[in-house]
């Protein structure tokens, strides 16, 4: 190899490294614009799948809590919150990574996530042990709370009372007394899917069966031929829009008629888009809370966001991921009186944030706000919606 | 009602046998076997195996060739189909070719040519920049390049069109046929019939054209082929187009069949074409072909009759047995030492 070519490698090689960074500060273009000199400068961590996983929901949650931070700067009270977005990629493992990432940053004091149950869990431990406030907008099972960590909360409600609901919404309200349900092998989708099954069983229902996938599949014909020959009366999907969104189609177009019912993981327009309209039509999901319109402050919401994001559609956790943020930072106003703004880095400021978070009471998008001793949203609400027109639209 | 089986023992004693009732076969969702699902299940592994064996001619041809796993090549699969919905978005622009059945037809044929060759001539490039300055290196190094590769088609993807999965659009009109209790739509029957011709076209080019020749001659022995004036660089370019081109179209196929696409689409599929080349024999093309199929019927088989959570058990169960009893592959020939 002559002088040349090493010469066209080595241009090449930096080639290909710059057009990646170039690529990169795209997505931390976080606004920096500074808030006055003397602002105690802090950060808000968000945690979220951004490039892979269910990116559309992950994207909501990023932009949900970006618009509490804003509001919360608005404010002017002398400190000012930096957001700090990572992207856990919807995997446990970098999830961990993250999580080290923004408690090794002394400045962050608390994290508004993650998506995923499976990387909320294990992120948890980390964020306990860096002393920060950890508040999911989305993760659902149950588990995540019961580590026995107090500084651990969700705004969004769990799955024993979303997987109660849907079995509820599917024997009594649908009359469909057959399911066969399969789940993606996540923490989430195991866990609605079990306590969907527990429930349905219950109120008498039978499971024709239960299939386990992976959450990377793409091809679920097999499968689709398989419940095909089963001819239940429901399928139960317990996982994310993405894979979910490929099973449906394949089951519709391998020519099931079952009712097609899933969780919040596959409320969002991609999950139509995905599957293609004409299958998704008359597909049901239950989601957390209420439908927008319905929430409290929803009118609003609605209007800042498009303020903010024209041509951005919401997704299904923004308006709890506002609420998550807007827990932490009213958290961080009573801690701004326990122990002024200076302090609130250190590990009693920390500390303070925690224990006002523990003790929130106020009027979220979502609704009232308060937690339970493990750190669960005392906001039950669960709404069925079904797909309409190619959108979903409350049942 | 529990079904009971009465066994006659040689005295003339009785004893039953309890097995699990009707509801209880309900329950745990065990159906009968029919010759339709069977035959439904074969139709839906075939169709699989078709885009496995697209991609995995990539990989044969370039390790005939090369004695080199191109790890890039699961990305020319999920190229072809980013540029295939660009080919269709824009000539969805032009009434022509969305207005009639001839229309769609031609409009199917450009995307096909134009992914082709777009991805063919990436997968030059790529052994341009990527492989050839490294030809003569330590077989670690193109290894190395070819995962570098990968990484960085995949984040350019990402980082430049969208990480998020994209809708595919299908221009066939919907439709499906059923035969004796199995039912087949128009897409399976494209990518199925599609991939068989193409694989028979490159079947006859390697046996009967001058290049093909050269290929087979520069696979036995490089140095050999050189001597004999094969234009070595030449077989590689051609290798280099023919495979990517073939995986972008099994990258289209796969986005009508599956109807969205995703920057990391290429990563599985691809792991299990490389799987379907090593059953079938690396480097040999009908064993690619044999295996592509055989892995997606196989997978097909095992997801329905098993579980689909044991899908990729099975496979790879079956690669393990295949290498333990012939570690050449199932069509593959046992190289004999040169000295």
């Amino acid at each position: 190899m002559g002088k040349g070519k090493k010469l066209v490698a080595l241009v090449i090689a930096l080639a290909m490294v710059a057009t990646m960074a170039v690529g990169c500060s795209g997505s931390d273009d976080a606004d920096t614009t500074d808030g006055g000199s003397d602002a105690v400068v802090i950060k808000l961590g968000i945690g979220a799948p951004l490039t892979q996983g269910a990116v559309a929901l992950g994207q909501g949650i990023e932009n949900g809590a970006m618009l509490a931070i804003d509001d919360f700067n608005a404010k002017d009270l002398g400190v000012e919150v930096k957001p700090f977005v990572v992207d856990d990629q919807g995997d446990p493992k970098t999830g961990v990574n993250v999580a080290n990432q923004l408690t090794s940053d002394p400045d962050v004091i608390g994290v508004v996530g993650h998506l995923n149950s499976g990387v909320s869990i294990p992120a948890a431990a980390v964020y306990n042990e860096g002393g920060i406030v950890q508040v999911s907008p989305a993760s659902t099972n149950p588990q995540l709370t019961l580590q026995g960590f107090d500084n651990v909360f969700r705004t969004c409600t769990i799955d024993p009372v979303q997987g109660a609901f849907a079995a509820d919404a599917a024997f009594n309200t649908l009359g469909l007394p057959t399911a066969f349900v399969v789940d993606d092998s996540t923490p989430y989708g195991e866990g609605l899917v079990d306590e969907f099954v527990k429930a349905f069983e219950a109120a008498g229902g039978t499971v024709a069966g239960r299939e386990k996938t992976s959450d990377k599949d793409t091809d679920f014909t097999a499968l689709a031929t398989k419940i095909n020959a089963a001819a239940p009366a429901a399928v139960y999907y317990g996982g994310v829009y993405n894979a979910g969104a490929l099973f449906a189609k394949q089951l519709r177009e391998g020519g099931s008629d079952a009712a097609f019912f899933s969780g919040d993981g596959v409320y969002a327009q991609d999950f139509i888009d995905l599957a293609g309209a004409a299958n998704a039509e008359g597909m049901y999901c239950t989601s957390v809370g209420l439908p927008l319109d319905q929430q409290p402050q929803g009118a609003d919401f609605q209007a800042k966001f498009d303020a903010a994001y024209p041509g951005e559609g919401i997704q299904a956790y923004d308006t709890y991921s506002y609420d998550a943020a807007l827990v932490i930072l009213s958290a961080v106003e009573v801690a701004i009186d326990e122990v002024g703004a200076e302090n609130l880095t250190s590990a009693e400021g920390k500390a303070a944030i925690i224990a006002a978070v523990a003790a929130t009471d106020i009027e979220g998008v979502t609704g009232a706000i308060s937690f339970d001793e493990n750190g669960d949203t005392n906001n039950k609400a669960i709404t069925l919606y079904v797909v309409k027109d190619g959108a979903w639209a409350p049942n | 009602m529990p079904l009971t089986r009465v066994l006659v023992g040689a005295r003339g004693s009785t004893k039953a046998f309890p097995l699990i009732s009707l509801e209880q076969l309900e329950e745990t969702g065990e159906t009968q076997v029919s010759i339709a699902t069977i035959g439904q299940q074969l139709v839906n592994g075939v169709t699989l195996g078709g885009m496995y064996a697209l991609i995995a001619l990539g990989y044969t041809l370039v390790y005939g060739i090369l004695l080199m796993i191109n790890f890039a090549h699961s990305e020319m699969f999920m190229g072809g189909a980013f540029v295939g919905l660009f080919a269709f978005g824009w000539l969805d622009n032009y009434e022509f070719f969305t207005g009639s059945g001839f229309g769609i037809a031609l409009m199917f044929l450009m995307t096909f040519v134009i992914s082709g060759v777009v991805i063919g001539l990436l997968g030059v490039l790529i052994e341009r920049v990527a492989y050839r300055p490294l030809r003569h290196a330590p077989r670690l190094a193109p290894l190395i390049s070819a995962i570098g590769m990968s990484i960085f088609l995949q984040q350019a993807v990402l980082l430049w069109i969208t990480p998020r999965q994209v809708p595919f659009p299908n221009y066939l009109p919907a439709g499906s046929y059923e035969i004796a209790g199995i039912s087949i739509n128009n897409i399976q029957i494209m990518i199925i019939g599609s991939s068989i011709i193409l694989l028979i076209i490159l079947d006859t080019f390697v046996s009967k054209t001058r290049i093909g020749k050269a290929m087979r001659a520069v696979s036995q022995d490089r140095e050999a082929a050189t001597l004999m004036g094969v234009d070595i660089n030449r077989v590689i370019a051609v290798a280099f187009f023919i495979g990517p081109a073939l995986g972008a179209l099994a990258g289209i196929f796969s986005g009508m069949y599956y109807g969205s696409i995703k920057f990391d689409m290429g990563f599985i599929p691809g792991v299990k074409a490389f799987t379907a080349a090593v059953i079938g024999g690396i480097g040999n093309l009908r064993g690619a072909m044999v295996g592509g199929f055989l892995l997606g019927i196989i997978e097909a088989l095992a997801a329905g009759f098993l579980s689909s959570g044991y899908k990729d058990v099975v496979a790879f169960a079956i690669l393990i047995l295949v290498l333990v009893f012939k570690p050449s592959g199932l069509l593959g020939e046992s190289v004999v030492e040169k000295v």
